[in-house]
């Protein structure tokens, strides 16, 4: 006769997993609380105007059209489609954040790194970074209007003063020359919060990595390459994720520097800009409002792109 | 009885409430709310208007700071809560954000012909009755408040533009600083006369939107041609409108005469000012640039300051309107004293004022015939000579698309990206289409 023997009811995996799935509920629960009131702010100053303006956007919502506002569904996303304003301020917009998002993030890994040697006067300079980040962007952009006027300009001065113009540039009437201007001023301003990063992530990087890959042999280039930038994966993403969201909606800058017009000849209006001029200048609040959903709907693509493209991989993943 | 919020209960109430404010939004976009207040027709004058009124104004006069609004206190006993004055080329986005709000606490703002059209057929303007309009407003002014035969408020000053020019620098060139070019070709002559190394023979303000557009009507009326036909179809790229702005832009590229600062110049007052510093021969600028070329702090003086028609291409002269005025909010609370602001600052007593100190053309016949203003602002002579000849501006609800497509077709043929036929042709297609839009 074969004998059996019961084990005794011990607590088994099966109550220890509900146990421990009723913990996370419980914690699920306490954070949906905690978090709560700051979720239902968010809904509703953050997703309330969203929702409203993709309601607009389905709609022929022009106010010099009085009251008349029929339902076109999608219609304003397809006349986005082929219409040539929205193209040029799309490719306007694509140029100034490469050169803003890439430009930026590389100039500052650079400086980032020269700032971090051990140098006299490094804390100085340091401090003197920070005074573009303190000017307001206002400022910014009367400054640079200023700077680059074509009859008054300090850079007309000096490029005819040392011979390099043979007569004054009218850097703010032609329309490539102004997209420069303005490439040039929102990186002087963007450029020191981005080195900061820079040099908060380089100092983070213990100091025998690089010591040791000296003695190993590894030439400057190769620390630069091969020990500082993967070491800089977590800032250079942040930075590339909030830099493209800034760069595809600036406004301010433009707006001083071109006398609210994105001008000359739209030569600065990019697909921000562009919904702005669409609903408030033109009161075509139903396409204002679906360009501005194509330009969220833009950031939102880079911030994830970038993300997708720089995440850490587990090691090991790929075997 | 002690209720207890239960963690269903207050899921339920946020939810409540999140729901309440989506239905708010959720506005049926077929309604009219933006002509809340259309159930009062047209605004006729009250027995005896009270309260208080706020006014959003541009920053081209002073006088209503200074002394109109103390004067108005005094006469009718209305408050003039505040007085703001805005920057012009801002002042289109702001009141267009305050009207699409339904903004109340702005009862009056400051309008011109192409505003009037727009905001007035969007509905946030208040008719005026009839009886409210001054019998005296000459009609140019009046054209600037009103559209498609409905006015929307009263004129505050008129304005057309003149031409300037350095009696200086006129002698300076073998010129006859006493008279001005009679024809374009004079015109031209005089201008490369004038342009040395520092200094240029003509300038201008093309460096915004409205600019361009302005400079663009100007040379076009100049040369014999118009914007629309009787059917409002575009017409500006007739032979006439081409060979217009050929010409206009060769004083950039062929002849050298055009200061190349203008295509950034974005707006009158700065081509007043540089015109006042002695650095330009010639300007074609509204009124207010005699009180600036002759105030104490500019290079020039009566003496130096000449003034009279512009010279025309195939015409003798022509010329673009200017004038403003104040309109009411739909949504003002205050309209009967708002109305009084307006009656006010249109009266005799106060364009006297705006005349004399200010150097702007009154909106009275009575006061436009005064010898007294004639003595204070001698512009006004050619002022009276030029309204033998054309002068349009042209405000339609598509004003700003309209600067705007322009602007940038005037822009490529100051650049040399295209040629006039072309761009001209590309604005009209592009006009063609608004102007469907618009009146359908």
């Amino acid at each position: 006769m074969a004998t059996t023997t019961r084990r005794p009811a011990l607590p088994g995996p099966r109550d220890s997993a509900g146990r421990g799935r009723g913990r996370r509920l419980r914690d699920f629960r306490f954070g949906l609380l905690m978090a709560g009131p700051a979720l239902a702010i968010i809904v509703l100053l953050l997703g309330y105007p969203m929702g409203y303006a993709f309601y607009m956007s389905l709609y022929d919502w022009n106010d010099k059209l009085g009251g008349h506002r029929p339902f076109v569904g999608l219609g304003n996303y397809v006349a986005l489609l082929g219409d040539a304003q929205v193209h040029a301020a799309l490719g306007r917009t694509l140029v100034f954040a490469a050169f803003t998002v890439i430009g930026g993030v590389v100039l500052a890994v650079l400086i980032g790194a020269l700032l971090n040697v051990d140098f006299r006067g490094r804390t100085v300079v340091r401090v003197l970074l920070l005074v573009p980040w303190a000017v307001p962007p206002v400022v910014n952009g009367i400054m640079w209007k200023l700077i680059f006027d074509g009859a008054t300009g300090i850079v007309n001065a000096i490029g005819l003063g040392l011979g390099v113009f043979d007569e004054r540039v009218q850097f703010l009437a032609d329309p490539d020359l102004t997209l420069s201007v303005l490439i040039f001023a929102e990186m002087w301003k963007l450029l020191p919060f981005l080195c900061l990063l820079m040099l908060a992530g380089l100092q983070g990087i213990p100091a025998n990595l690089s010591k040791a890959a000296r003695i190993d042999g590894a030439n400057a280039w190769q620390r630069f390459s091969r020990i500082i930038v993967p070491n800089l994966r977590v800032p250079i993403l942040f930075a590339l994720v909030v830099q493209t969201m800034w760069s595809l909606k600036v406004f301010d800058t433009i707006f001083v520097l071109t006398g609210g017009s994105g001008g000359p000849a739209e030569g600065t209006t990019t697909i921000n800009f562009l919904a702005y001029l669409v609903t408030f200048s033109n009161l075509d609040r139903g396409y204002g409002a679906a360009i501005a959903v194509i330009a969220m709907l833009l950031v939102l693509v880079f911030a994830v792109l970038w993300v997708v493209l720089l995440r850490e991989r587990p090691k090991g993943a790929r075997r | 009885m002690v209720y207890s919020l239960s963690r269903r209960r207050a899921l339920q109430l946020g939810a409540t409430t999140a729901g309440t404010f989506a239905l708010a939004g959720c506005v049926g976009a077929n309604s009219t709310d933006s002509n809340t207040g259309a159930e009062d027709g047209p605004l006729a004058p009250g027995d005896s208007p009270s309260g208080e009124i706020t006014i959003l104004d541009d920053n081209t006069n002073q006088v209503f700071q200074d002394s109109t609004i103390a004067a108005f206190e005094a006469a009718t006993g209305i408050t003039v809560r505040t007085y703001t004055q805005g920057n012009f080329n801002d002042l289109h986005d702001r009141f267009a954000t305050l009207f699409a709000a339904g903004d109340t606490s702005i009862d009056v703002v400051m309008t011109w012909a192409g505003w009037t059209a727009e905001f007035g057929q969007a509905g946030w303007l208040q008719e005026l009755d009839s009886a409210a309009v001054p019998d005296d407003l000459i009609q140019p002014a009046l054209d600037a408040v009103s559209w498609d035969g409905k006015v929307y408020g009263l004129p505050k000053f008129a304005s057309v533009q003149t031409m300037f020019w350095n009696k200086n620098m006129m002698g300076e060139a073998d010129l006859d600083p006493e008279a001005g070019p009679q024809n374009w070709d004079e015109f031209v002559e005089a201008a490369k006369a004038m342009t040395t190394e520092d200094r240029w023979g003509f300038a201008c303000d093309v460096g915004n939107p409205a600019g361009a557009y302005q400079n663009f009507l100007r040379v076009l009326l100049l040369n014999g041609g118009d914007m629309y036909d009787d059917e409002f179809r575009p017409i500006f790229n007739s032979e006439h409108g081409v060979e217009a702005l050929a010409k206009f832009a060769e004083l950039l590229t062929v002849h050298g005469v055009m200061d190349p600062a203008s295509l950034q110049t974005t707006n009158a007052s700065d081509l007043g000012d540089q015109f006042a510093r002695g650095s330009t021969g010639m300007v074609f600028n509204w009124p207010f640039q005699y009180a600036v070329a002759t105030a104490a702090e500019s290079q020039l003086d009566t003496e130096s300051v000449g003034n009279g028609l512009i010279p025309g291409m195939s015409v003798r002269s022509a010329s673009i309107d200017g004038s403003e005025g104040f309109a009411i909010s739909k949504f003002s609370q205050n309209k009967d004293a708002a109305l009084a602001w307006l009656q006010f600052a249109a009266s005799a007593e106060v364009q006297r004022e705006i005349v004399e100190r200010e150097g702007w053309f009154p909106v009275s016949q009575t006061v436009l015939e005064d010898p007294q203003s004639r003595e204070a602002l001698p512009v006004l002579e050619t002022y009276e000579e030029s309204t033998q000849y054309a002068t349009k501006r042209w405000g339609v609800p598509w004003s700003n698309e309209l600067d705007q497509l322009l602007s940038v077709q005037i822009s490529d043929v100051l650049n040399e990206r295209t040629s006039a036929q072309d761009a001209l042709d590309s604005a009209a297609q592009q006009t063609q289409e608004l102007v469907d839009r618009y009146l359908g």
